[in-house]
């Protein structure tokens, strides 16, 4: 009886094999095979050992597009990573509406990324665009933003930011609303101060939330690409230039596939020591 | 019942993955597939490719033509390379196919092209940007083009400047470049500086200032732009940026953001074919096309332009059957109207029956001069654009020296050169002599090593 149900449950998986087999771990041990090779995608591919990854090792962007990409998380880390946490916790005291701060603050994930890009690239004009004109108000500016390789990765991370920020701030709101209310009333009757209430009660409660989403955060914003292709392609000056876009101009402006697959392959080990660390961290936290 | 809903499943997959072949046609016919079908939006354009299509198959039987609105898209190109489904016929700019000829991801059609009676009368210059050293020809340009100096008609006259002399020196588009933003606020002119865009125009002004990007030196190519002609040109593209202020504030754009902003209204001057006329007014819906100028592409020394425009190629994995087919669509399609004023003649007819197509855009001749008076002469009838506003251009283009893209490795050279564009866009204290020497290293490392 357990064999035929075992039986029915392959064939039942099957599809989702074949699905997963063809569109994700065939071209998973595809990459891997062609970071060793040379090829053009129609003649029969040469293999040429470790050849790749030389050419990536003396590329001097590689140097930069790591440099950037590590720009990009940090920052993203300092401004993007508490924002949601500060919202979420003032949010969690607003009794009246708080049904539309809430739709509010997701609102910018549901809008498509291209688009909310399309419209910050127009309030980052440097020209007459939203923000200077907001900032020449009150006599500052005005800002070069994406034009100036100083303020350009500064300006992908705040959009950014803003773009992402509602899920963060979802998953905080859902983790403060279970904090047992009798912690607060007990800390409120000893007198402890709001401060030292956010500070003994809030954050020790949240701290495997936060530990998993700082996690998940750094996944992503290690492989940031949308932001830097669609506002600056990668400029001023290579200043936004991120791994994941030097990986796409290896790949597709240059036809450099074997490159783009050596760097991709190494960005994925990266990626998967960082992923290792989450799921430890998830069962560990779980387990407390 | 569950194993007949599995098996169900599986059978329904099997079938779709299975339908992933080549198309065929039922009767043996074979059957090709080719970009460059107008999009629905251009719906005298694309009636036109339909009939096209109907006269070609009554021309030709056993051969089926499907129409693909695609465009090349090194994105999609790669993929469906690598799946065998690419295109028989793909439609490229200008600046590809160097690159894709040197991946081999093209095939060479010099042997097919060769059985059509008039093709040792193709203008070389028009084949050359689609040739190998060795002289094989890769494809058919739909309409070659040199670049120009695009213009803002109404701008000029609201700054007080002549609209039917567009500068002839870059002097002179600083000077007008200066008085357009000084009298209307617009940036005067617009230099693109991404998606390699930016090397690409580099390469433009460096050719009009007498300069090259690269040259042969023992038998290999290395950098040749750390020289006094791109020197000049960036200095000219900082005095006005920052001295005169006058290109606009936004300066990260490509060759799209800059024909959207012309098209309303927001840009004096670019560099541009008198192809992105179509553009323009088709795609960025340009209300006053009447505004559209153009001249030859203004000079410092150099009397040269690069040229420009779209052209058709057959990727490699084609089969040699299918490629005889598509050479046959390109000259009918492609060639054939080009040289033959009758049925250039009766395409203009049919495009101008709708207000919407924009007929009779000038290019460069496909053949001889000659034989582009006389289809010029056929088409007369029929033009719907105003063709002294291109007159500047049709008059001083042929007095310049048509150059090509730089030989090797061009789009990886453009790379490095955006972001010395950029540098002199939007940083004030930026060293030019500094940058194009740091930029020769990175090139010549990128050149010694493709050439290896």
């Amino acid at each position: 009886m357990i064999r035929k149900n075992t039986l029915t449950a392959l064939v039942f998986l099957v599809p989702a094999l074949i699905v997963f087999g063809a569109f994700s771990w065939w071209p998973i041990v595809r990459g891997l095979l062609i970071s060793f090779q040379s090829t053009n995608l129609v003649d029969p591919a040469e293999w040429v050992g470790p050849a790749n990854f030389t050419a990536l090792f003396t590329d001097p962007l590689l140097g930069v597009s790591i440099r950037n990409t590590l720009l990009f998380v940090g920052l993203a880390l300092l401004i993007g990573f508490p924002a949601p946490l500060v919202l979420a916790t003032v949010m969690a005291t607003v009794r009246r509406a708080a049904g539309l701060y809430r739709f509010l603050v997701y609102l910018p994930v549901v809008i498509p990324p291209v688009v909310a890009i399309l419209l910050w690239k127009w309030f980052y004009d440097p020209g007459h665009g939203l923000f200077n004109e907001l900032f020449g108000l009150v006599g500052l500016g005005p800002f070069p933003w994406l034009d100036s390789p100083g303020s350009a990765m500064l300006s992908l991370v705040l959009q950014s930011t803003w773009a992402g920020m509602g899920g963060a701030v979802l998953i905080y709101l859902a983790a403060i609303v279970g904090i047992p209310s009798e912690l607060y009333e007990a800390a409120q009757m000893d007198g402890a101060s709001i401060r030292a209430r956010i500070w003994h009660i809030t954050l020790p409660q949240l701290r495997p939330v936060i530990g998993l989403l700082l996690l998940m955060q750094l996944i992503t914003t290690m492989q940031v690409f949308t932001e830097p292709y669609v506002f600056t392609g990668g400029g001023p000056e290579n200043a936004t230039l991120t791994v994941l876009l030097l990986i796409f101009r290896y790949a597709f402006q240059d036809g450099a596939y074997g490159q783009a697959a050596a760097l991709s392959l190494l960005l994925a080990i990266v990626l998967g020591i960082l992923s290792a660390v989450y799921l430890r961290a998830t069962r560990s936290w779980s387990a407390s | 019942m569950k194993h007949t809903a599995a098996l169900l499943g599986c059978a329904v997959l099997a079938t779709a993955l299975a339908a992933c072949g080549s198309p065929s046609a039922d009767d043996g016919a074979v059957v090709i597939r080719v970009q460059g079908m107008p999009p629905a939006t251009d719906k005298p354009g694309l009636a036109q490719f339909k009939t096209m299509v109907s006269d070609f198959e009554r021309q030709n039987p056993g051969i089926k033509v499907q129409g693909s609105t695609t465009a090349f898209d090194p994105l999609t190109f790669s993929a469906k390379l690598a799946g065998g489904r690419a295109e028989e016929v793909i439609k490229v700019p200008l600046t590809e196919p160097q690159g894709l000829i040197a991946r081999k991801q093209v095939q060479p059609l010099t042997g097919e092209l060769g059985k059509w009676a008039h093709y040792k009368e193709f203008n070389p210059q028009v084949l050359q940007p689609l040739s190998d050293g060795s002289g094989q020809v890769y494809g058919v340009p739909q309409a070659p083009f040199a670049q120009g100096l695009v213009y803002n008609r109404e701008l000029f006259t609201k700054a007080g400047l002549d609209p039917d002399k567009p500068p002839a020196t870059w002097e002179d588009v600083r000077a007008a470049a200066k008085r357009i933003a000084e009298k209307t606020g617009k940036a005067g002119f617009v230099h693109e500086s991404k998606s390699n865009q930016g090397g690409w125009q580099l390469t433009m002004l460096t050719y009009t200032h007498g300069g090259e990007i690269e040259k042969d030196s023992g038998g290999k190519y290395v950098a040749a732009f750390n020289a006094e002609p791109t020197k000049k040109a960036l200095t000219l593209l900082k005095e006005m940026r920052w001295s005169d202020d006058s290109m606009g504030s936004n300066q990260l754009n490509d060759q799209n953001d800059v024909i959207k902003r012309f098209a309303a209204g927001e840009i004096g001057m670019y560099m541009g074919t008198p192809g992105t006329y179509r553009l323009a007014k088709m795609t960025y819906g340009m209300e006053n096309t009447d505004a559209f100028g153009i001249g030859p592409l203004p000079q410092a020394g150099g009397k040269a332009t690069l040229t420009g425009g779209d052209v058709f190629l057959v990727p490699k994995s084609v089969s040699k059957e299918k490629a005889a087919a598509a050479v046959k669509w390109l000259l009918f399609a492609y060639a054939q109207p080009a040289y033959d004023p009758a049925a250039a003649a009766e395409r203009a007819k049919q495009l101008a029956a709708d207000p919407e197509s924009a007929v009779g855009v000038p290019t460069l001749p496909m053949f001889d001069a000659a034989q582009q008076a006389k289809i010029d002469e056929a088409v007369k009838p029929h033009v719907n654009v105003k063709l002294e506003h291109f007159a500047p251009w049709l008059e001083g283009t042929p007095a310049l020296t048509l150059k090509p893209e730089p030989p090797v490795q061009a789009q990886q050279v453009y790379a490095v050169l955006d972001t010395v564009v950029q540098a002199v866009l939007t940083d004030e204290d930026a060293d030019v002599d500094a940058l194009l020497a740091k930029a020769e290293t990175d090139v010549n490392a990128k050149l010694a090593a493709a050439q290896r």
